[in-house]
C-alpha cells in the first residue's frame, strides 16, 4: 500500500474548493489539485495520478454520478477511492452512491479541521478490505 | 508543526469572503423569489436554479460558521423542491422570499470560529430577536430590559397592528404575547396559527395573561405557546422558559462507538450513522478498546458478538468491569437469533439485541433511541436538577482537571468561587420558591455569559464555581464584574414586590510565573471570605503568594 499524498478535489464552489485545499493542505500536509467541473477533471485525473478523488454531487453539467462514471471507467484509476460530498443524505441516498462505487460519503457542512483525519481513516479502511 | 496561526488567518479570511458573498448574493435571490410570488406563471427554471442555490448554502454555511443559516437553508431547499414538484400555488413563493430574509439576517450574526473554539471569545452574545406585545407598559419596559441584560434583542409593540406587519416582515424567534380575554393580543391568536403554519419551523410562543382559565390557555396552546404566565409575571421564569424553548441546554451530537473485527461492515454502519449527525469511532483491535473509550467517551456502544479471539460478551464484562462506564449502554449486533443463547450473553453484560442483517433506518433508530436514553440519564446524574450546572464533585474535578492542563501546557487558568448575597434573606422574606427562581437566573446567566470552553458547576446552596482555561486573573475579574452589574440590575417579583440581587466573588488562578500554585480553589473561596467582608457586591482576587517562604 502507497502512501497517501495526492487528492483530486472535484467541485464547482470556489469558496468550498479553498477550504478544502487549506484543510488538507496546510492541516493534512497533502497535496491537493482543484478542478471546478466533472469535464475538467476527466482531462486532468490521469495525468495528476491522485491517491484519492474527493466528489461534489451536485454540479451544473456533469454531476458528481456522472462524474463518477466516467472516472472509473479510467482503468488508471482503478485503486483509487472516489468519496462523495454531499450536504446530509438519507442513509438509503448513501446506499445508492455506494453501489455506484462511491467509497464513502463525506457529509456537508464539514469540519475543515477534522476533514484530513478523515480523508485518511477512508483511506485505510479501503485498503485494509482490499 | 502545525502553523496554526497562519491557518487561523486563512480560515478567517475565507469566512469573510463567504459572509462578503452572503451579502451581495442573498439580495438577488429574495428578488428572485419576490418575482416569483407576483407573477401568475409558473417559471420552474428560476426556481430550479433557486433550489441548487438553496442546497450549496445548505452545504457550505455550516464549514464556514454559520451552523443555523446551513441548516434554514436545508429547510428552504426542501421547500423550493416541494414547489417544483406540486407548482406554488398559494403562498409558497411567498414563503420563500420570507425565509430568504431571514438568511439575510442570519448572515449578519456574528458567525461561529471555525473549529478555533479554544480562542477565547469573551462573551457568548447570539442576539435573538424577540417580539413583546403587551397591554402593561410597566411590565413591557421591565420584561424588555430583564431579556435585554440576557442577551436577547427586544421590539416592543404598541398595538396589534404593529406585531402583525413586524411578522408578516420576518419570523421572529420568540414572541411574548398579551392574550388576557380583553388584551390586545387576544384577537391576533388566530392569525398567528396562521403565521405558525407558513413558517418551516414553530415559532416559541410564550402567552402572558391575568386569567388562566381553560378557554384562554387552549386559544394560546393553538396558536402554539410553550409557555403560559398569569400576571404578575415572575420574569426570570419567563426568560428560564424561553431558554428551555430555544434548546440552549446541551445538545452535542451523540457519539457511537462501533466494535467489529469485519471493517467492512463497522465503515458502512459508521456511515450510516454519520450521515445522521451522530459521531462515530470503530474499534477494530479489541487491545486498543479501553483506551478508546477513555479517549472518546460515548453515550452507547455496538458491539459484534463474535471476533476471533474475544467474544463481545467477554470485552462488555471488561467494560463492566469500570465503574466509570456502567451507565454506557451495549447493544450487541449478531446474526444470533437462538433467543436462548441471546439471554445467556445478556446475563452475563450488555442491554440489547441488534440482529442482522439490519436495515439502515432500524439500526439508526435503535442507536439513536437508546443514545438519547444514555444522554438524558447520565445528565441527571451528572448535572444539578435546578440548575442543570455540574454537581459540586463534578465541578470539583473539573478544577483540578484543567489546573493540571493548565501546569502542563502553561497557558491560564481562572477559578471563580461566587455566591448570591444576603441570599437566606430571599427565602425567609419571599419563600424558598422565589429564592430558587434566583438561584436559576444566575446560573442562566452565568451559562450565557461565559464561554463554550468554561466549565460552570453550583458549589453549594447559593454557591457556583466557573473554571475559565485561558483566561488570566485580569481577565477572569473584568468578565465576572460585567455579570455582577447585570445580574444587580436584574428586577425579580417576589411576595412583597419587586426586589433586586447581587453577589460576590473570589478569583485566583493559576498563571505566569508561579505555575505549580497548589490550592486554587481554596485561594478563591479566601477572595470570596475578603469580597464579603469587604462590603459584598464585589469581585476580589487575592494576591498569589510568590515562591516559598
Amino acid at each position: 500500500m502507497n502512501e497517501l499524498q495526492r487528492v483530486l478535489h472535484i467541485e464547482d464552489d470556489p469558496s468550498i474548493q479553498e477550504i478544502v485545499r487549506i484543510a488538507l493542505e496546510i492541516v493534512g500536509g497533502l497535496i491537493v489539485k482543484c478542478c471546478a467541473s466533472g469535464p475538467e477533471s476527466l482531462e486532468v485525473a490521469e495525468s495528476f495520478a491522485p491517491d484519492f478523488i474527493l466528489l461534489d454531487v451536485m454540479m451544473p453539467g456533469m454531476d458528481g454520478p456522472q462524474t463518477l462514471r466516467h472516472l472509473r471507467d479510467k482503468p488508471a484509476l482503478d485503486r483509487v477511492p472516489i468519496v462523495f460530498m454531499t450536504a446530509k443524505v438519507q442513509p438509503s441516498e448513501i446506499e445508492e452512491y455506494q453501489r455506484m462505487g462511491a467509497a464513502q460519503v463525506i457529509t456537508k457542512p464539514f469540519d475543515p479541521m477534522s476533514l484530513p483525519q478523515q480523508v485518511r481513516d477512508i483511506w485505510s479502511q479501503w485498503h485494509a478490505a482490499d | 508543526m502545525q502553523p496554526t496561526d497562519q491557518l487561523r488567518a486563512q480560515l478567517k479570511q475565507l469566512s469573510d469572503s463567504f459572509r462578503q458573498r452572503l451579502r451581495a448574493e442573498l439580495p438577488a435571490l429574495r428578488d428572485q423569489a419576490v418575482e416569483l410570488a407576483s407573477s401568475p406563471d409558473i417559471h420552474s427554471q428560476t426556481l430550479q436554479a433557486m433550489r441548487d442555490h438553496l442546497h450549496k448554502l445548505a452545504g457550505s454555511a455550516g464549514t464556514f460558521g454559520f451552523p443555523e443559516l446551513g441548516r434554514h437553508a436545508r429547510e428552504l431547499e426542501a421547500l423550493a423542491s416541494r414547489c417544483l414538484q406540486q407548482g406554488y400555488a398559494g403562498d409558497g413563493a411567498q414563503r420563500l422570499a420570507d425565509g430568504i430574509a431571514r438568511l439575510e439576517r442570519l448572515s449578519l450574526e456574528p458567525q461561529q470560529e471555525l473549529s478555533l473554539s479554544d480562542e477565547a471569545i469573551p462573551v457568548n452574545c447570539q442576539a435573538r430577536c424577540i417580539q413583546v406585545l403587551e397591554a402593561n407598559r410597566d411590565l413591557a419596559v421591565r420584561m424588555a430590559q430583564t431579556l435585554e441584560s440576557f442577551g436577547y434583542r427586544v421590539q416592543r409593540h404598541a398595538d396589534a397592528v404593529s406585531l402583525e406587519s413586524a411578522l408578516r416582515a420576518q419570523r421572529p424567534d420568540a414572541l411574548v404575547l398579551d392574550v388576557s380575554p380583553n388584551g390586545p393580543g387576544q384577537a391576533l391568536l388566530p392569525t398567528l396559527a396562521q403565521f405558525q403554519r407558513s413558517w418551516g419551523q414553530p415559532m416559541p410562543l410564550i402567552a402572558v395573561s391575568d386569567d388562566d382559565s381553560f378557554a384562554v390557555q387552549i386559544a394560546a396552546v393553538r396558536a402554539g405557546a410553550q409557555g403560559f404566565f398569569t400576571r404578575p409575571v415572575d420574569l426570570a421564569a419567563l426568560e428560564n422558559r424561553l431558554e428551555r424553548c430555544f434548546g440552549l441546554l446541551h445538545n452535542e451530537p451523540f457519539r457511537i462507538m462501533v466494535v467489529d473485527d469485519d471493517t467492512e461492515l463497522a465503515a458502512r454502519f459508521a456511515t450510516v450513522l454519520t450521515a445522521a449527525g451522530i459521531l462515530v469511532e470503530t474499534v477494530g483491535e479489541p487491545r486498543q478498546l479501553l483506551q478508546q473509550i477513555e479517549s472518546f467517551q460515548p453515550d452507547v456502544i455496538v458491539m459484534d458478538v463474535h471476533m476471533p479471539g474475544h467474544s463481545g460478551p467477554e470485552l462488555a464484562q471488561m467494560i463492566r468491569l469500570h465503574d466509570t462506564w456502567l451507565r454506557v449502554p451495549i447493544l450487541y449486533l449478531s446474526a444470533e437469533t437462538d433467543l436462548g443463547r441471546q439471554m445467556e450473553a445478556l446475563v452475563k453484560a450488555g442491554d440489547d439485541f441488534i440482529t442482522k442483517p439490519i436495515s439502515d433506518s432500524a439500526l439508526l433508530t435503535t442507536v439513536f433511541s437508546r443514545a438519547q436514553r444514555a444522554r438524558l440519564v447520565s445528565q441527571a446524574l451528572a448535572r444539578d436538577s435546578l440548575t442543570g450546572l455540574l454537581k459540586h464533585a463534578d465541578i470539583k474535578e473539573q478544577v483540578e482537571l484543567e489546573v493540571e492542563r493548565s501546569q502542563r501546557t502553561h497557558m491560564p487558568v481562572s477559578i471563580a468561587m461566587i455566591d448570591i448575597d444576603h441570599f437566606k434573606l430571599v427565602n425567609d422574606r419571599h419563600g424558598h420558591g422565589v429564592g430558587d427562581n434566583v438561584i436559576r437566573a444566575l446560573a442562566n446567566l452565568l451559562r450565557q455569559r461565559l464561554r463554550k470552553i468554561d466549565r460552570l458547576g453550583r458549589y453549594g446552596g447559593e454557591e457556583f464555581v466557573a473554571v475559565l482555561p485561558n483566561c488570566n486573573t485580569e481577565d477572569a475579574k473584568a468578565i465576572l464584574d460585567n455579570i455582577r452589574k447585570t445580574f444587580q440590575a436584574l428586577q425579580f417579583s417576589g411576595s412583597e414586590g419587586s426586589f433586586s440581587c447581587t453577589f460576590s466573588a473570589g478569583v485566583s488562578a493559576c498563571q505566569a510565573p508561579e505555575w505549580q500554585t497548589e490550592e486554587v480553589l481554596e485561594r478563591a473561596d479566601a477572595g470570596l471570605y475578603q469580597a464579603k467582608a469587604q462590603g459584598r457586591n464585589r469581585i476580589v482576587a487575592p494576591q498569589q503568594k510568590q515562591g516559598m517562604l
